[in-house]
């Protein structure tokens, strides 16, 4: 058994597969780096509401002001650059008239980043750009995750059986996914439109979580992630019979439902609580974050699983090529 | 209020030169093969 990680980049990769790697690794790495700042100069932002005196308050006031041109300044690269893909994609299927994880994922940064950057300009009101650059940031992160587990397949006639798999498995994933997609966009925008009639101030930090929340990164990687941890587990014992190689396949699926179950159920549970208006934009991407990490964890349970049933039938297994090698 | 000013100016010029210096050793390819080192002591090749 040889240690394995998608991580590490395949042998057989092409050039241009490569270069979409190291790209898409500078936009999630300085994703990270003007997140983490931003973060920081979203601080005094939320000190705004504390008693304090009419000196402090003033001080506080032209402080904020301050840190949002810089925050501005640092999220319009994430926006521009780091989220580029999205733009991309997004653009693609509105000319193609349908709608995939990219649309939502745009439609939530322009919610977020034009209001904020009119707040700046104007100099009041709220502004979300440290959820905007979170979003991106954690967005790519699972983009990331997805990337290399789908560079990481091995070659073989197992490994195309698991692809032809994953075919069959992400069509039908991929449909539920739009469909839910549609609907939670909807309740964002019919929830926007109640909250901008009864209270308007928090209209759009409301339907900023909610455009947040539909983003459907889990459910996209649910499927993606269960057929690398197949793959992974094929790799990592290459004299898998056929017999295993259904079990395993079986396996594989039986993780990708629980996986999009999960990301669902996630997804229930968090919209009717960002109606409500008890989720911060910024909360609503960091559960985002911890679903996708969720996703990807169950599939590497089943690569654990795996290998840990072949690590016991090893010593069966490794005990003839031993003798015939002996000289 | 000046002390802040020039900490801001600072951390932006930290900002962008991390920044740089990350994007060159992406494709300069310090990431592309993160096991190679670990690999390169198992090697026997004593005179390379």
């Amino acid at each position: 058994m040889r240690a394995f990680s998608i991580f590490s980049l395949p042998d057989t990769l092409a050039h241009s597969q490569r270069l979409q790697r190291r790209h898409m690794l500078a936009r999630l790495g300085l994703a990270w780096l003007a997140m983490m700042q931003v973060m920081m100069f979203a601080f005094p932002g939320y000190l705004r509401n504390r008693p304090m005196g009419a000196e402090d308050q003033s001080f506080l006031d032209s402080a904020i002001v301050l840190m949002n041109w810089v925050s501005l300044a640092l999220t319009l690269p994430v926006v521009l650059y780091c989220a580029w893909p999205v733009w991309q994609g997004a653009a693609h299927r509105m000319r193609q008239a349908s709608i995939s994880m990219d649309v939502p994922v745009a439609l939530g940064i322009v919610a977020a980043f034009i209001p904020s950057t009119y707040a700046t300009y104007a100099g009041h009101g709220e502004v979300y750009f440290d959820s905007v650059t979170m979003f991106v940031a954690f967005l790519l992160t699972a983009r990331y995750l997805e990337l290399c587990a789908r560079q990481a397949v091995g070659s073989g006639r197992m490994h195309e059986a698991i692809e032809a798999h994953r075919i069959v498995l992400s069509s039908r994933a991929d449909r539920v996914a739009i469909w839910f997609t549609i609907i939670q966009l909807a309740v964002a925008f019919a929830a926007g439109a109640v909250w901008y009639m009864h209270a308007p101030e928090r209209a759009v930090g409301i339907m900023v979580a909610m455009l947040v929340i539909s983003c459907p990164c889990a459910m996209a990687m649910a499927v993606p992630t269960a057929i690398a941890a197949a793959h992974a587990s094929l790799m990592a014992r290459p004299s898998t019979s056929e017999h295993e190689l259904a079990g395993l396949v079986r396996a594989s699926e039986r993780i990708a439902r629980q996986s999009l179950l999960g990301a669902m159920l996630w997804h229930v549970l968090m919209m009717p609580l960002a109606a409500i208006g008890w989720v911060q934009p910024w909360l609503a991407a960091i559960t985002m974050l911890l679903s996708s990490l969720a996703v990807a964890a169950n599939a590497w349970r089943l690569f654990r699983r795996q290998t840990a049933t072949s690590a016991a039938a090893l010593p069966v297994a490794g005990q003839r090529p031993l003798s015939v090698d002996r000289p | 209020m000046e002390a802040m000013f020039l900490l801001i100016a600072i951390s932006l010029v930290f900002v962008v030169a991390i920044g740089v210096a990350f994007w060159w050793a992406i494709f300069a390819g310090q990431f592309d093969e993160s096991d190679s080192a670990a690999k390169s002591i198992l090697g026997d090749e004593e005179n390379e």
